[in-house]
């Protein structure tokens, strides 16, 4: 994975972002490739309800106290786009 | 009673044994009196850093074993009436010590101490436990590197863990230049980063290699690294020191080149 700005005198924002990534998901023991199947896993079971735009899904962690947030863009038949 | 405060870093060379030596030479100038403890035993460093080194007779491990008493290891510092040190064993390793020996070594040390500083092995393991057992306040040393940040997270998480809530951070060796031109983090990355209290920064300069070589901290007049760890001092004793900015020196050559680059 590359962070858009990467290259010299930008090292120390990637070192930045790199280090919030992993440290969230080890306070939390879970790998960032546990991560990406939690992410199918909800994709997967918000599907068989409602349709949904599958690749606009986004989840995160934040910190302090940690709660997961999953942005998931559900398709309506009124808001079109 | 005095308090007892557990320098650690989870990564190795990053600054503890430098930042005891500095902090404990600066609380011991303010007038506390200070004890200084090597706890990496097998490694001992703190003694040469504060330039003892020629007058240790007991130690860490001739304590503990009961082969001295405490009075008698203890090394008292010429140079600053309220300055000791006990140094650490270099022919044991660390199974010689268990925590409960830590705890009763640090309650004795309170008695006669107003600060116990307690330089930790770098690790996770025997050494730590053992210097963080009796400790109520730990103070983590990291610089701005991606190494020693994850490993200052780990320490943080096993710290709490341990029930031990009163962390503090130290940021060693920042570069200004760096950080200016964006290849360094800067301290409210770290901050934000490990969501821990800041007591302060300090900025990668010679002078701390100078010191360190004359086994005399904070012996530098205009040393901008010896007055934030001045400073820091200030802090533990629960004033409110405003935290220095973090700027380049600039030497006379830049100045002008800078001028005529207006122009």
């Amino acid at each position: 994975m590359k962070f858009p700005l990467h290259g010299k005198g930008r090292s120390g924002g990637y070192a930045r972002e790199r280090m919030k990534l992993l440290l969230v998901s080890e306070r939390i023991d879970c790998s960032p490739q546990m991560m990406k199947m939690l992410k199918n896993d909800m994709i997967h079971t918000v599907k068989k309800y409602i349709s949904i735009d599958e690749t606009q899904v986004r989840i995160r962690i934040t910190q302090e106290p940690p709660v997961l947030h999953a942005d998931i863009p559900v398709r309506s038949k009124r808001n079109k786009g | 009673m005095g308090e007892v405060i557990v320098i650690t870093s989870g990564k190795g060379g990053v600054g503890k044994t430098t930042t005891v030596a500095n902090i404990g030479t600066g609380l011991a100038m303010l007038g506390k009196k200070t004890v200084v403890v090597d706890t990496d035993i097998g490694l001992r460093n703190l003694d040469v850093v504060l330039g003892l080194e020629n007058r240790i007779v007991y130690n860490l491990v001739d304590v503990i074993s009961g082969s001295c008493r405490l009075k008698q290891a203890l090394i008292k510092d010429k140079r600053h009436p309220e300055l000791f040190l006990l140094p650490s064993a270099q022919t044991k390793d660390k199974s010689a010590v268990s925590p409960e020996q830590m705890i009763k070594l640090t309650d004795e040390l309170r008695e006669e101490f107003d600060y116990i500083l307690l330089d930790c092995p770098a690790g996770i393991e025997q050494g730590f436990k053992n210097a963080v057992a009796g400790a109520e306040r730990a103070l983590v040393v990291t610089t701005p590197e991606v190494s020693a940040i994850r490993d200052a997270d780990r320490i943080i998480g096993l710290l709490e863990a341990g029930g031990l809530r009163n962390i503090q951070l130290i940021v060693n060796r920042l570069r200004p230049d760096m950080i200016a031109r964006g290849d360094m983090m800067s301290v409210d990355d770290v901050i934000e980063i490990l969501a821990v209290d800041l007591i302060g920064t300090i900025i990668d300069d010679e002078q701390i290699v100078v010191s360190t070589n004359q086994g005399e901290p904070l012996s530098g007049k205009k040393s901008q690294a010896e007055e934030e760890y001045r400073n820091i001092c200030r802090r533990i004793l629960g004033e409110d020191v405003p935290f220095m900015e973090i700027r380049e020196k600039k030497g006379m050559f830049r100045r002008l080149s800078e001028i005529f680059k207006k122009q």
